[in-house]
C-alpha cells in the first residue's frame, strides 16, 4: 500500500525481559518441529523444484538480539514464553490511553498499522541469532565501528539540512528490513516467493523490491557493478534453497556491513505453512566474525500490494519544508 | 503490422512450460521510440539544452493502431498542455512508478517468470513490479499505479486484464494520459522464438471517445548471462524533488 503511516519509523521494539525462576533445557516443542522437519517431504512444482511459491511472512515478537538479561538463556520454557508474550505486548503497544486525548489518538493511529505479530518463534529461542551463541551481533571492527560512527554523528548533526541527513528508509531507497536479507519491521512483513525453471523471485511488499534470481549456476556480475540489493545466485542443495549475494553498494549499510558483504541465504520448507529462512553474514572488514540468524516464514492468506514509497513520500518534503520554515522563525 | 505476425504465429509452435503453458520466460524489450511519443513522430531537439544530441528526441513510426488517438475534446486540449510543460510534469522525471502499458516499452528491458500460479513482470526501470494473478483475483482491492492484473490464457495467447490504476501516469512522455477510469487489456503471444506481439486495448470513457489500441512486437535478450539490473532511480532525482528544500539550496 502507498501510505507511509508510521511517524518514528526507527522505533523498533525494546523489550524488558520479565521471566519467570524456572530455566528448562531445549523445550519439547523445539524438539516437535524438528521432527516434522524430518518426516515431512516438500510439493514440487511442475518443474519438480520444491515448492516455496506463495506470500509469507516473518512478522514475530522475538528480537534479532538476545536481550542481555537473557544472557545465556538460549530458549524459553512454554511458561516462560507465555508470560513474556502477554507482558510485551502490553508494553509495546502505543494503543495505550495514558497520553492524553492528542498523544492517545496519534498512538493509536500508529498502532493501527503495526505487523509484529502476537507470537514468538514456534522453537522459543530468544534471539533470531543462532550464531554466535550469544545471539548477539558480533562486535564490528574497529574501522567499521569508526565508519557507523562518523554516519550516525553526520545524521545526529545534519538530520534536516537535506535528504542525505535522514535514513534510506526515509528517502524511499532501501529499506533496512526487506534486505537482503530479510527480518521483520515494523509493518507490512509479507514476501512472495515464485518460482520458474530457471529463476526464483523474491518480492518483498516493503517499497516494492524484487530480486529476480538466476539458478542457472551463472557468476556473479563484475566488481565494478554495485547494487542496493546486492547480486544474487541461486542453487539448490537438497530441499533447501540457498541464495549468495555480493556486490553490494558501498552505500548500503546492513547493521554496520560495508561493501564486502557476502550473504548466504538459505530457504527450507519445513512445514505445509513453514519456510525456515536463515541468513549468514560474512564481512570480515565490518564485523569481527560471522553471524547467522533464523527467521521463520509463515504463509499467509493475504496477497502483497503496491508499495509505493518515493511516489507518497511527503514526509521527507515536509520535514525538510518544515525545518526551512522553523529556520524563517528564529 | 499484426497480419503477418499472426501468419507467421500459426505455423510457429512456442516452446512450453512444464504444465503446458507457452513459455515467456525471458528478458524481454520494445525495439521503438514510443517511451518519446506513442504516436508517429519526427526526431527534434530535446528540453535541456546542456544535454545537445544526447537529450534529442528520437523519430518513430508510432505504435497507436490507425494513427490517432481518439481524445475527446477536453481531453485533447490538455494533452497539449501536458505537452508544452512535458518536463516538469511528465510522471518519469520523477521517477514514478511507470503504469501500464507504459512499462512495457520504455527504453529499459523487463523480465517475465512464469510460474503454475502466478506470473511476475518485473521491470527493469525504477524496479518496477507486477503479479498477474491467474486464480481470477476478484476486483482491485484500491488504485495503484501498477494497477491489478488478472491473466488468464485464450489458446496461445496471454490475455491479461488490468484495472485499478490511478490517474497519475501517462504513457510517454509526450503527455499524453488517462483517467482513474483506465482499463488495459494487454495480449501477449509469442510469435517467434525470440518476438513476443504484445498487443493492448486502451479503454477510458472520461478521455477517449472510443477504446484504440497499440502493438509492438517485443524482442528477447540473448546476450550470454543478461539479467536486469537495478534502477533505483529515487536517488537520482532527489536533487530535483528536495533540492529547493535544503539548508543551503543547491540553486
Amino acid at each position: 500500500m502507498r501510505l507511509r503511516a508510521l511517524a518514528a519509523l526507527g522505533a523498533f521494539l525494546a523489550p524488558v525481559w520479565l521471566l519467570g525462576q524456572q530455566s528448562l533445557p531445549v523445550t519439547a516443542k523445539a524438539a516437535a518441529s524438528t521432527a516434522t522437519a524430518k518426516n515431512w517431504t516438500p510439493p514440487r512444482t511442475a518443474d519438480g523444484q520444491p515448492d516455496l511459491e506463495g506470500v509469507w511472512t516473518n512478522s514475530t515478537l522475538t528480537p534479532l538480539e538476545r536481550p542481555a538479561e537473557l544472557a545465556g538463556k538460549e530458549f524459553l520454557t512454554a511458561q516462560e514464553a507465555a508470560d513474556y508474550v502477554k507482558r510485551l505486548l502490553q508494553q509495546v503497544s502505543s494503543d495505550r490511553r495514558d497520553g492524553g486525548p492528542q498523544v492517545d489518538v496519534g498512538r493509536s493511529y500508529n498502532e493501527f498499522w503495526r505487523d509484529r505479530g502476537n507470537d514468538l518463534v514456534a522453537d522459543r529461542r530468544t534471539s533470531l541469532i543462532s550464531d554466535p551463541p550469544d545471539g548477539r551481533v558480533p562486535p564490528l571492527t574497529p574501522e567499521a565501528q569508526k565508519r557507523v560512527e562518523a554516519t550516525r554523528a553526520y545524521m545526529r548533526d545534519h538530520a534536516t539540512d537535506g535528504p542525505e541527513g535522514r535514513t534510506f528508509a526515509e528517502r524511499c531507497i532501501a529499506w533496512g528490513t526487506a534486505g537482503p536479507p530479510m527480518l521483520p519491521g515494523p509493518y507490512n512483513n509479507d514476501v512472495q516467493i515464485l518460482q520458474s525453471s530457471d529463476h526464483v523471485v523474491i518480492l518483498n511488499e516493503m517499497i516494492h523490491d524484487a530480486r529476480v534470481i538466476p539458478l542457472d549456476g551463472r557468476p556473479h556480475v563484475g566488481p565494478e557493478i554495485r547494487e542496493w540489493m546486492g547480486d544474487s545466485r541461486a542453487h539448490w542443495e537438497g530441499s533447501t534453497l540457498v541464495v549468495d549475494t555480493t556486490n553490494f553498494s558501498s552505500e548500503y549499510s546492513f547493521r554496520g556491513s560495508d561493501a564486502n558483504l557476502q550473504l548466504t541465504e538459505r530457504f527450507t520448507r519445513v512445514s505445509p505453512d513453514v519456510i525456515q529462512y536463515e541468513f549468514t553474514v560474512y564481512d570480515p572488514t565490518a564485523f569481527t566474525k560471522p553471524w547467522t540468524a533464523r527467521v521463520p516464514l509463515n504463509k499467509t492468506a493475504d496477497r502483497v500490494y503496491e508499495y509505493a514509497c518515493h511516489e507518497g513520500n511527503y514526509a521527507l518534503t515536509d520535514i525538510l519544508a518544515g525545518a526551512r520554515a522553523a529556520e524563517k522563525r528564529k | 503490422m499484426l497480419a503477418p505476425a499472426n501468419a507467421q504465429n500459426q505455423a510457429f509452435k512456442p516452446p512450453r512450460t512444464a504444465d503446458g503453458k507457452p513459455n515467456l520466460n525471458g528478458i524481454w524489450q520494445a525495439m521503438n521510440t514510443a517511451n518519446w511519443d506513442i504516436q508517429g513522430h519526427a526526431a527534434q531537439a530535446g528540453q535541456v539544452v546542456s544535454l545537445g544530441a544526447t537529450g534529442a528526441e528520437p523519430p518513430g513510426i508510432g505504435i497507436v493502431e490507425g494513427g490517432e488517438i481518439p481524445y475527446l475534446p477536453a481531453a485533447a486540449q490538455k494533452k497539449k498542455e501536458n505537452y508544452a510543460n512535458r518536463l516538469k510534469l511528465d510522471p518519469e522525471v520523477k521517477c514514478y512508478l511507470p503504469g501500464v502499458p507504459r512499462a512495457t516499452y520504455m527504453p529499459y528491458p523487463f523480465q517475465i517468470v512464469q510460474s503454475g500460479k502466478f506470473i511476475l513482470i518485473s521491470y527493469e526501470y525504477d524496479g518496477a513490479v507486477r503479479t498477474i494473478y491467474m486464480d481470477n483475483p476478484g476486483p482491485a482491492p484500491v488504485d495503484s499505479w501498477m494497477g491489478w492484473s488478472a491473466g488468464h490464457w485464450e489458446g496461445d495467447t496471454l490475455v491479461v486484464d488490468v484495472t485499478g490504476l490511478n490517474d497519475q501516469t501517462w504513457f510517454d512522455r509526450a503527455g499524453d494520459f488517462h483517467s482513474d477510469a483506465l482499463h488495459v487489456v494487454e495480449r501477449y503471444t509469442l510469435a517467434a522464438p525470440n518476438v513476443l506481439n504484445y498487443e493492448a486495448t486502451i479503454e477510458d470513457p472520461q478521455v477517449f471517445s472510443k477504446p484504440w489500441k497499440i502493438s509492438m512486437p517485443l524482442y528477447k535478450h540473448l546476450e550470454k548471462n543478461a539479467q536486469l539490473l537495478e534502477f533505483k532511480c529515487v536517488e537520482f532525482v532527489e536533487e530535483l524533488i528536495y533540492g529547493h528544500l535544503r539548508k543551503q539550496p543547491s540553486k
